[in-house]
């Protein structure tokens, strides 16, 4: 099952890091969750992550830094952000700024794979 | 008898000489004759000794009996004059030959004749015819003037008076005679001696009679002596009483007599009125102590009381004023007495000053007033009760709060009629209380007939006097003032509602968060799950773990939307004992997600040993939600530090407990230090103002305090301390609160915590 892409979420709420985790396993990607950009960063699974599921608000490192952080070490990670504050109006700007997709919790699993599929294709 | 024996005696002897008897015839007659003379004289002379102590009328007879038998003779009379002027005893003796004695008109005409004759000449011999035959009578005197009577003898005899008869008669007469001096001397005597005796009897008893009064009358003296020397006692201790009265007593006691002049003028009266008693004695009363305005009443009252005995102001009690040597006048209460049994009349005056008890009545007419006034402007009334034996006293105030008429008598019964019901239990409680005899307070409802209610307010001060517990106490009709705070709780309560609504648009994100945050769990879960169970094979055992985790995600939703309920939708206030940490835990928690999306940094310091604190949950947890949220906006602008909030809690002395919320934001500058906490006072571009306001006036409910402190360093520090939940703060701060509090839904019913 080497063939599996590595998902990384980062999200310092922990059911997220245990429910979102087991969905992704059924899309049939291998994954990895942190509960901090901080500890993804310090992590070796940066260079091997396909795709970004990231947290927006978070203690220390924001979503946005994290993606802006990486954009400078010059490792383009497609990123899908999500978030549980429900304004509308971050995401136009995270896209803009070259999120693949923001979705606000709760989402659906459809959602997610969708938003996934157009992530994995951009890249 | 004896004569009959001296007959024979002599004849007896005639026979020895029968020779002689011619020649001696008449000798021997002779002989015989003087012999028989002899025998008769013999007779008479032995008379006095049968005589001796018989009676005149005794040697009357036997003399007459005598002569009879010796002179042969026809009639002897014996005439026995008696002393005193008694009637003569008169006694015959008439011969046996004899029948006729006599005509007796003359025997009485001779007798009278006799009687009436010269006592100095004797009494002639007379003849009386006697039938046919003269009778020779013959009187003799007995006693030499015939003081004792008279004996007369008659015979027929013509020789009658022989020789021999007449010395028979004088001796016999003489005898008689001497017989009868010695029986009236006798008799004398025996009279003297018996006068003498009864003289003697008399005088005795006169001795004795005067004796006795004489004993009588000493013993009267001898009582009447005791008598007086205990009246002198009794006067001698009288006086002395008399003086220690005077003396000693309390009272200006001033006696004056008939002249208005002073008699007597005790101690007290010299302390009082500062005159010496040696200096006012004899002067007149009206000079020395009588104000110059009453002394012409004085005087006419005194004239009055002389010329007609009409007084108006023996024993009555009155008030009038008094001079003092310095000549200050004053009040005193005077009695005028008369003094008994003087005479001309005295007086007794009693006087008090009354100085002290006018002003004393004059302080509590003035001190009565004023309670009175007092009592109306505050709706105050008075009461008291002994506790012994339950009496109870109102003021006039009390039976127009109850609704009470004051002519009844006032039973507890009648009182309960009034209490509110829900009341009953701690007026019965408020009645235990009073047995212990501690001072109290208490908050008490009346529902009237007309089913409106009041609110009252007793305060009540415990006394013991001589061991005997009295309560004295006020009671307030307070129900304006809690209508007023009720209303004012009401406004309150409503106002911090719409703060509390109000402060749901700026957590509308957090809120959102919050509850997407576990919705989106629940999705991922749920979608997993299917996935899971889709999978050929089926993933049963991982379908469980999310369908657990679904669950659980779900109640950390249900978590969110009801802390989110309590804290918005509640609008009553409610006290209870408390957890300050946990209720600032629950704060945080709601917030958290609002502090992530400020960038703020949160540290938690609580006091493990925190006390419990009495009070309303949610009004305390919107104070701190709001503090948290100021602190939060006012670290917005800060870029160059970390935005550091610090929510701690610590004691505050040993009865406080505090909570701060230290910021490193703006600040606030301290003339703006006043304004803080306006209503409406604002630095926020969207806020309204009036957080802080409501915070303040909710903790102020707590019988506690809000204070901001600028740091020494960047921002400002909040904070509030309430009173930890001690019995006794817990108690009042339940009552009061209660009350205030008990508006939206029963404004009439206090809550019970």
């Amino acid at each position: 099952m080497s063939a599996r892409l590595l998902v990384s979420v980062v999200d310092d709420d922990e059911s997220v890091r245990e429910s979102l985790p087991d969905l992704l396993n059924e899309f049939g990607f291998a994954v990895q969750a942190f509960s901090s950009a901080e500890e993804f960063l310090a992590s070796d699974y940066v260079d091997r992550t396909r795709c970004l599921i990231l947290d927006i608000a978070m203690p220390g490192m924001s979503g946005p830094d994290l993606q802006l952080e990486l954009s400078q070490r010059g490792q383009d990670i497609p990123v899908v952000f999500v978030t549980a504050h429900g304004d509308e109006s971050v995401r136009p700007r995270l896209l803009k700024q070259g999120a693949a997709e923001c979705l606000f919790k709760p989402f659906s699993d459809t959602a997610l794979l969708a938003a996934l599929t157009t992530a994995l294709q951009g890249g | 008898m004896s004569f009959e024996n001296g007959e024979q005696a002599g004849s007896g002897n005639d026979g020895l000489r029968p020779d002689l008897t011619a020649q001696t015839d008449e000798y021997g007659e002779m002989t015989r004759r003087l012999q028989r003379c002899i025998n008769d004289l013999v007779s008479l002379l032995v008379l006095p000794a049968i005589w001796s102590g018989g009676g005149p009328s005794d040697i009357a007879r036997t003399a007459l009996d005598a002569l009879m038998g010796m002179l042969e003779i026809d009639l002897l009379y014996l005439r026995l004059s008696l002393p005193g002027g008694e009637a003569p005893i008169e006694m015959f003796r008439i011969g046996n030959s004899q029948k006729q004695v006599g005509r007796p008109e003359e025997m009485g005409a001779l007798l009278d004749r006799w009687l009436e004759a010269d006592p100095k000449q004797s009494l002639p011999r007379a003849t009386i015819r006697v039938g046919a035959e003269d009778m020779s009578v013959v009187p003799l005197r007995l006693g030499l003037q015939g003081e004792f009577g008279m004996i007369v003898a008659g015979s027929r005899h013509a020789e009658f008076p022989t020789q021999v008869q007449t010395l028979l008669l004088g001796v016999a007469a003489n005898l008689t005679t001497i017989g009868l001096r010695e029986a009236g001397l006798r008799s004398e005597r025996s009279r003297a001696a018996e006068e003498l005796d009864r003289r003697v009897a008399q005088r005795t008893s006169e001795l004795a009679a005067a004796n006795a009064e004489l004993m009588k009358e000493i013993g009267e003296r001898r009582q009447a002596e005791a008598r007086l020397r205990h009246e002198e006692t009794a006067l001698r201790h009288s006086e002395a009483r008399k003086a220690a009265i005077l003396d000693s007593a309390l009272d200006c006691i001033v006696t004056i007599d008939h002249g208005g002049h002073i008699t007597e003028f005790n101690r007290a009266a010299e302390h009082i009125f500062g005159h010496r008693r040696d200096e006012v004695m004899g002067r007149t009363l009206a000079e020395v102590i009588i104000p110059p305005p009453l002394r012409e009443q004085h005087r006419r009252g005194l004239e009055r009381y002389l010329a007609t005995n009409e007084a108006h102001v023996l024993g009555l009690r009155i008030e009038t004023t008094a001079l003092r040597a310095d000549g200050t006048i004053f009040p005193v209460e005077l009695a005028v007495t008369r003094i008994p049994l003087a005479d001309p009349p005295s007086f007794t005056g009693f006087l008090r000053d009354i100085t002290e008890r006018k002003w004393a009545e004059e302080e509590l007419r003035r001190s009565e007033t004023f309670l009175a006034e007092t009592r109306r402007l505050s709706s105050t009334g008075g009461f008291s009760k002994r506790i012994a034996t339950g009496e109870i006293r109102w003021s006039a105030e009390i039976y127009q709060m109850f609704e009470l008429d004051a002519a009844e008598p006032l039973t507890l019964g009648r009182i309960l009629t009034r209490v509110h019901p829900e009341d009953v239990h701690s007026f019965n409680e408020m009645l235990d209380q009073q047995e212990r005899g501690v001072d109290y307070e208490h908050d008490c409802r009346l529902l009237m007939p007309d089913q409106s209610i009041k609110y009252l307010h007793v305060v009540a001060r415990a006394t013991c006097d001589d061991g005997e517990l009295e309560y004295f106490g006020a009671v307030q009709d307070v129900t304006q003032r809690r209508l007023a705070e009720q209303a004012l709780a009401k406004a309150r309560s409503d106002l911090a509602h719409v703060t509390r609504v109000t402060s749901i648009g700026a957590m509308t994100a957090s809120i959102a968060h919050e509850v997407n945050q576990p919705l989106a769990g629940i999705v991922t879960n749920a979608s997993t799950c299917l996935r899971m169970l889709a999978a050929d094979p089926p993933n049963v055992d991982g379908a469980r773990e999310t369908a657990r985790r679904t669950i659980r995600d779900a109640n950390r939703a249900s978590d969110v939307i009801s802390r989110l309920r309590a804290m918005f939708s509640r609008k009553e206030a409610i006290f209870e004992t408390m957890d300050l940490n946990e209720a600032a835990r629950e704060v945080i928690a709601l917030s958290l997600s609002e502090l992530h999306r400020h960038r703020v940094v949160l540290r938690q310091e609580f006091a493990d040993d925190l006390p419990t604190v009495v009070g309303d949950r949610i009004q305390l947890q919107q104070v701190i939600l709001n503090l948290v949220l100021n602190a939060s906006e006012a670290m917005s602008d800060v870029q160059d530090r970390p935005r550091r909030l610090v929510v701690s809690t610590e004691r505050e002395g040993d009865d406080h407990v505090r909570l701060m919320v230290q910021d490193v934001g703006v600040g606030f500058d301290t003339q703006s230090l006043n304004r803080l906490f306006d209503a409406f006072y604002t630095t926020k571009s969207g806020g309204m103002g009036i957080g802080l306001s409501v915070s303040k006036s909710i903790i102020e409910n707590h019988r506690g305090r809000l204070s901001a402190i600028p740091n020494d360093g960047p921002g400002a520090t909040f904070a509030f301390s309430i009173p930890r939940g001690s019995e006794g703060v817990t108690r009042a701060g339940v009552g009061g609160a209660g009350w205030m509090s008990a508006g939206t839904d029963a404004p009439l019913t206090p809550r019970q915590p």
